[in-house]
């Protein structure tokens, strides 16, 4: 069997057999799926169904057409007219009604009603008073405008060329594409600080100098590089499974997971400025881990990688305000800020292609550039046990030979 | 052709010379003797030999040529510095380190347990390394090193930290490779085990070779002219011997220059002296390396 895959097998063995990167793996769905519980939680508190009353005293409502049904997950709120307000207020005080609108006479006029509640109503019911309001106020238009007038416009802003379109109701849409960079992101941490840690453990286990006769550096490298981008994309996976399995439950009873799709220009960036950025990372932290002598020192290492990487989660207005602004083009190009920057570009803008093109370029070159480095840094740093490897001496000349 | 040859190599890491114009070669089937003290630049030889460093200058040949690796698979080396994984179970680190050397995963689980037997181990394979012992872990360095049933084997110090009943298991290990036609290079501080397993050596000080050949050559070229001589009655004034001094439970005579040890032979058998013991004074290894390395020079040279 191939010596590089036998490595990267053992590195990946190592690495998801292990109860912390379950525990790591399943802690992300987790408290995703705890998020979507509580929204789901804060929406059914919301939503009483305790009726709502209502005295008219601009005899709009005498017979009135029911209110419109609300829109999933809000649930109807029966209606229940009142001859007077003490009718209505003994309702209230007996627990048969929410609270109960006071509509004056002069309503059609002054515009202004009034409301008696214990408990302020929340907006699902209030809501639905406004829509049952609204339809009766309109029950002489024509149908068609009354329904419009009562569903409002959503507006959706489309690309010169036809090519791409958003909708103000798909703003979840919108920020995917940033989702999946922020996924990928902590993904590439992961696996760059196992990547990290590997080296640092053959330095620390002394067992370098028993592989190095057993493997090449290359290969003995590549296996490290390729098994732990496998443990990153197994992440990725089993989380992308789980974001697909919540779109997929989610998108009955919640409107904004309705029209959530991976496009197939965000797959293009995944593989062309992502992936090289991936490479790029975990390569990097194999490098800091060549050159340092035991763990500790790399993390904090490996806290000044990360900080580039966060430069447009920073910048997160300014780029989603002015997708096409110099600022955010420059950060599209730069190795480390490029991920994040062309995900959240991409959910707002239409990126021309030569940018696209571009900026794949450089994360394919700096990709390169990373493993030549971690590679030399890994041949000169293999047998210092106990003495850290300056990085001047990576790129010294007399560095080659041993 | 030798199983290694170094030919003038030197190597050097910034100012300091690590290696000076060292050469030496192993032949087949030898179990011959890495020597030197501390920092001599035994361990950069090894290196030098296993392709871990390219030299400065000079040329390596192992195995008939420069290493590749494909004979990476057929050489077994144990570092002075042990190195198993030590976060998973000895038998899965033995399965992992036998499988880079290119053995199948039935192939090394089997070798992997009969060794395990031979060791006392196998009631420990499914503990992690770091649970072992640091005996247990240098007998599991020594299975990782000989798995693969190599042609080429380089031990740096394989006895430290071993009992003498393990010590005994170790050296028995080595003659049996010996006969079985492996070549053993063994770089070790314990001469007196040099002395008993080695065929020939090599002595390096300060990066240079200082002594190099067979063992038997060596110490006669160390013996000097001296007797040792073993007797229940004082030995009486003798001509011919210029000093006498306790050795262990024998006496050392040393002799001048143009006395040959028949001649005391024969005054001692002419006085009527019973004799215990009388042989030439050979020195030990450990004697010819404190000399050497103090810069005594060879005895009679």
């Amino acid at each position: 069997m191939n010596k590089t895959f036998l490595v990267a097998l053992q590195e990946y063995r190592q690495h998801v057999f292990n109860r912390r990167f379950l525990l790591g793996l399943m802690s992300v769905p987790l408290v995703v799926v705890l998020m979507v519980g509580l929204i789901l939680l804060i929406v059914s508190m919301q939503n009483n169904t305790t009726p709502l009353g209502y005295v008219d005293h601009a005899g709009f409502l005498s017979d009135p057409l029911p209110a419109p049904a609300p829109e999933p997950p809000d649930k109807p709120v029966p209606m229940v007219p009142y001859a007077n307000e003490s009718q209505a207020d003994s309702a209230l005080r007996t627990g048969q009604i929410q609270a109960y609108y006071v509509v004056p006479e002069d309503y059609l006029s002054a515009g202004k009603l009034s409301v008696v509640y214990f408990t302020a109503v929340k907006a699902p019911a209030r809501i639905q008073f406004y829509d049952f309001l609204t339809a009766n106020l309109l029950r002489d238009t024509d149908p068609a405008i009354a329904e419009r007038l009562v569903e409002g416009s959503e507006v959706t802003v489309q690309s010169a060329d036809g090519k791409r379109s958003v909708s103000t109701g798909d703003w979840f849409i919108v920020i995917f594409p940033m989702i999946v960079a922020l996924g990928f992101i902590i993904a590439m941490f992961s696996t760059g600080g196992y990547l990290m840690q590997a080296v640092v453990d053959e330095k620390e286990n002394r067992t370098m100098e028993v592989i190095i006769t057993s493997v090449s550096p290359d290969q003995f490298m590549a296996g490290k590089i390729i098994g732990d981008i496998a443990v990153g994309l197994t992440q990725i996976v089993v989380w992308g499974l789980f974001i697909a399995i919540g779109v997929l439950v989610g998108r009955d009873s919640l409107d904004f997971l309705r029209g959530v799709q991976v496009s197939s220009q965000t797959i293009l960036l995944i593989v062309v400025i992502i992936f090289p950025s991936f490479v790029m990372v975990a390569a990097l932290m194999a490098t800091i881990g060549a050159t340092v002598t035991e763990a500790r020192e790399g993390q904090q290492m490996t806290g000044l990688l990360g900080m580039p990487i966060w430069i447009p989660y920073m910048l997160m207005y300014t780029l989603m305000n002015n997708p096409n602004s110099p600022i955010a083009i420059l950060l599209s190009m730069i190795p480390l800020t490029a991920p994040l920057t062309i995900l959240v570009r991409d959910g707002v803008t239409l990126l021309p292609a030569w940018q696209i093109a571009l900026s794949a370029a450089v994360q394919i070159l700096a990709a390169i550039g990373s493993i030549w480095l971690a590679g030399r840094a890994f041949r000169l740093g293999m047998l210092r046990y106990g003495k850290r490897l300056k990085w001047h001496e990576i790129f010294a000349r007399q560095g080659v030979k041993s | 052709m030798p199983a290694i040859e170094l030919s003038h190599i030197t190597k050097s890491f910034g100012a300091v010379k690590a290696v000076d114009d060292v050469s030496f070669s192993v032949e087949k089937g030898a179990l011959f003797g890495l020597l030197g003290p501390n920092g001599a630049g035994k361990t950069t030889s090894i290196r030098v030999m296993l392709d871990i460093f390219k030299p400065d200058s000079g040329s390596v040949a192992v195995l008939g040529g420069p290493m590749t690796e494909a004979k990476k698979n057929v050489i077994g080396y144990m570092p002075e510095e042990r190195g198993l994984y030590q976060d998973i179970p000895l038998d899965r680190c033995l399965t992992y380190l036998g499988s880079l050397k290119g053995l199948g995963a039935a192939e090394v689980k089997e070798r992997a347990a009969a060794y395990l037997e031979r060791f006392d181990l196998a009631a420990h394979k499914h503990k992690k390394v770091k649970e072992l012992s640091k005996g247990m872990q240098q007998k599991a360095q020594v299975i990782a090193t000989l798995l693969h049933k190599p042609e080429l084997l380089i031990v740096d110090e394989p006895f430290s930290g071993l009992d003498p009943v393990n010590t005994q298991m170790i050296k028995d290990l080595l003659r049996e490779q010996r006969q079985a036609g492996v070549t053993v290079v063994l770089c070790s501080h314990q001469m007196h085990l040099v002395e008993e397993l080695c065929d020939r050596i090599v002595l390096i000080d300060h990066g240079k070779v200082v002594l190099y050949g067979a063992l038997e050559e060596v110490q006669k070229r160390f013996s000097g002219n001296a007797v040792l001589v073993r007797s229940d009655r004082p030995l009486p004034p003798l001509p011919g011997v210029e000093r006498v001094e306790a050795h262990n439970s024998a006496l050392k005579l040393h002799l001048a220059p143009d006395t040959k040890p028949q001649e005391i032979l024969r005054a001692l058998v002419a006085k009527d002296i019973p004799l215990e013991q009388f042989e030439i004074a050979i020195p030990t290894l450990d004697e010819i390396f404190i000399r050497v390395v103090q810069g005594k020079g060879a005895g009679n040279e």
